[in-house]
């Protein structure tokens, strides 16, 4: 029994340390497209693009176990969490790099046009800040520390202020000529995706808490939801009578 | 550098092989033999010989396991995500040569810092694997620095050069005296330019070759009122203000008067060139005690934060396509450096794209009470 329990354990530990190594990719995936992007460099686009497969091929490998596990040992408690939480990361995470490529994408499809050194210095800002919110995440998931984890959704506030200056800076350059429409309405995006990758650093942090202590941030919104319908029915009750 | 490798490789292979039979020999023998104080003593010394080897070593059994790392090999770059990746490689290779293929591998990584790590593994003789892991960022730095510099001199050297003798032809055969004017024009141009290069050039060996350190005491405020008016002529022509920020004569320095104008004199040089017509370049010098700063700041361009550690490079362009439109020899801040070398202090940047640049240029300062002579800028 015990032998069995071991192997099982290893399975868990395996699957964090594969999640942690996808983490770890895109932790360095971020800075790199954002020099793609700033250095219009198409060769290194082409390259993160074909490598997305190989991310991709990860998160199925990391369902998959987890599937195996929940299917074979049906773990309780904390490996529950565990191995649930794996599932989503594993989505999370895959959605993060495809984030990624996009970048990659928009700095293809602005090829050719130049961006004025303000655009450029909110980009590299946008794309410091998203890469320490993943790195944050990263260290929080691998070391279980649900204090990190908890900040990591103020921290992601600077994200959206820089977001907001982002488009400002957009629009800003925009109408004094410095970049055309389709150039500013692909930059737009790209902010969205910087912005997008904090988020997903966030509910990364949240589903360590959720590991952690098994606080879930959907259940502070069912809970007013009860309280909501248990208000109603009361109330209900009281007309009737 | 090629034969210091070569002899730490034999060391390492030696210390490995020891390691090796000494391991393989306990766990085959039938009759395990008994461990005793004076083995512990010397397993621990191996242990920290491979600590100290300055290079990570992981050791995989036969079956694929790791059975041992050094203390490098633990945590190569000190960042959670990069050792990570460098974990995983590290498993790949041992894995790989277990099956007999030998292959290296650099992996770049953007940490930050950002760090190059190189990681290979090769067979062992008796079954199992040896995997070396080194950080060759410093190495890869190196390397590029040598290939762009060659790269960037003859750009410098060569376009005005090549100028020259095109517009030299094209004269011979010209006889309108206006076409004969401009192209003459040109040429003065391009020979000032050539002419300006080769003096930086010059003035960066002098520096270089240093000689004996000249230690007079300097008033900052006087070498900055020398630099500022150096760009007087080209920020009046932007329409740029240079302002000094509050310097008081007790901030002095120890050091070459004349060096350090010139590589104040760059530093502002370098803000206007890369400021908007109608913006501020802010010049200062304070002092902590043991340190002089001089510090100049402006709102311009900014600097890319991949370039921020390359631009004190000789010849260096973050935008070459834009260098001949700001002039300049590309050489400014390699002087900048190697002033800041000869007074024993540094020269730091922070830059961002959009905002400006702020350069401090750091020397020691005076000692309080020591006379109060001035140099003499002859």
């Amino acid at each position: 029994m015990n032998d069995l329990r071991q192997g099982f354990h290893r399975d868990v530990e395996e699957i964090r340390s594969q999640i942690g190594r996808l983490g770890a990719l895109i932790v360095e995936m971020i800075p790199r497209v954002t020099d793609i992007l700033l250095d219009q460099d198409l060769e290194g686009a082409e390259y993160v693009l074909l490598g997305d497969d190989e991310i991709d091929a990860r998160a199925v490998d990391i369902e998959e176990r987890a599937l195996r596990l929940l299917a074979l040992q049906a773990p309780v408690a904390g490996d529950l969490r565990q191995i649930a939480s794996a599932l989503k990361i594993s989505s999370e995470m895959e959605r993060s790099a495809d984030l990624c490529c996009n970048v990659c994408k928009a700095a293809r499809r602005i090829y050719g046009h130049e961006l004025d050194p303000k655009l450029r210095g909110i980009i590299q800002k946008l794309s410091t800040q998203a890469t320490r919110e993943y790195r944050e995440a990263l260290d929080a998931y691998v070391n279980l520390d649900a204090v990190h984890a908890a900040a990591l959704d103020d921290i992601d506030s600077y994200l959206d202020d820089l977001h907001r200056l982002f488009i400002q800076q957009i629009l800003e350059s925009h109408s004094n000529g410095s970049i055309d429409l389709q150039v500013a309405v692909q930059l737009a995006l790209v902010g969205r995706f910087y912005e997008r990758l904090g988020d997903h650093a966030v509910n990364l942090g949240q589903k360590v808490r959720y590991i952690v202590t098994g606080w879930l941030p959907e259940q502070e919104a069912l809970a007013r939801f009860r309280a909501r319908e248990e208000a109603e029915s009361a109330r209900g009750a009281a007309e009737q009578e | 550098m090629i034969i210091l490798w070569t002899i730490l490789g034999i060391l390492l292979g030696c210390v490995v092989g020891v390691w090796w039979q000494r391991h393989r020999g306990n766990s085959l023998t039938d009759e395990p033999t008994p461990v005793t104080a004076a083995d512990e003593t010397t397993d621990e010394l191996f242990e920290q010989a491979m600590n100290a080897m300055g290079i990570g070593i992981a050791i995989a059994s036969a079956e694929g396991e790791i059975v041992f790392r050094n203390s490098i090999a633990g945590g190569p770059t000190g960042v959670l995500h990069s050792d990570v990746l460098v974990d995983e490689a590290i498993e790949v290779h041992l894995r790989g040569a277990l099956d007999g293929q030998v292959r290296r591998q650099t992996i770049e990584l953007f940490g930050p810092p950002r760090r190059v790590v190189s990681v290979s593994a090769v067979p062992l003789a008796d079954g199992g694997a040896v995997a070396t892991i080194e950080d060759v960022t410093e190495r890869s730095r190196l390397d590029a620095v040598r290939t762009d510099f060659v790269a960037n001199i003859s750009h410098e050297l060569k376009t005005p050069v090549g100028a020259l003798s095109v517009l030299a032809e094209a004269l011979a055969d010209e006889d309108q005296p206006e076409v004969v004017q401009r192209l003459a024009d040109k040429m003065v141009h391009e020979a000032i330019r050539a002419g300006r290069t080769i003096d930086d050039l010059l003035e960066l060996s002098r520096i270089e070759l240093g000689g004996e350190a000249v230690k007079d005491v300097v008033v900052a405020s006087t070498v900055v009122d020398d630099s500022v008016t150096r760009a007087q002529s080209l920020a009046e022509r932007k329409d740029i203000e240079v302002v000094v920020l509050a310097t008081n004569d007790r901030v002095r320095m120890l050091g070459d008067r004349r060096q350090l104008v010139s590589a104040l004199g760059n530093l502002v040089e370098n803000a206007v060139k890369y400021s908007d017509a109608g913006s501020r370049v802010e010049v200062s010098a304070s002092s902590n005690g043991q340190w002089v700063d001089l510090t100049v700041r402006d709102f311009g361009l900014g600097i890319p934060q991949k370039d921020l550690d390359r631009i004190f490079e000789r010849f260096y362009r973050v935008d070459r396509a834009r260098s001949r439109e700001t002039g300049g020899t590309g050489l400014g801040l390699a002087i900048v450096r190697h002033v800041a070398t000869n007074h024993g202090g540094d020269v730091m940047v922070a830059s961002v794209e959009g905002e400006g640049s702020t350069f401090t240029l750091r020397v020691p300062a005076a000692p309080g009470l020591v006379s109060t002579v001035v140099s003499d800028a002859s």
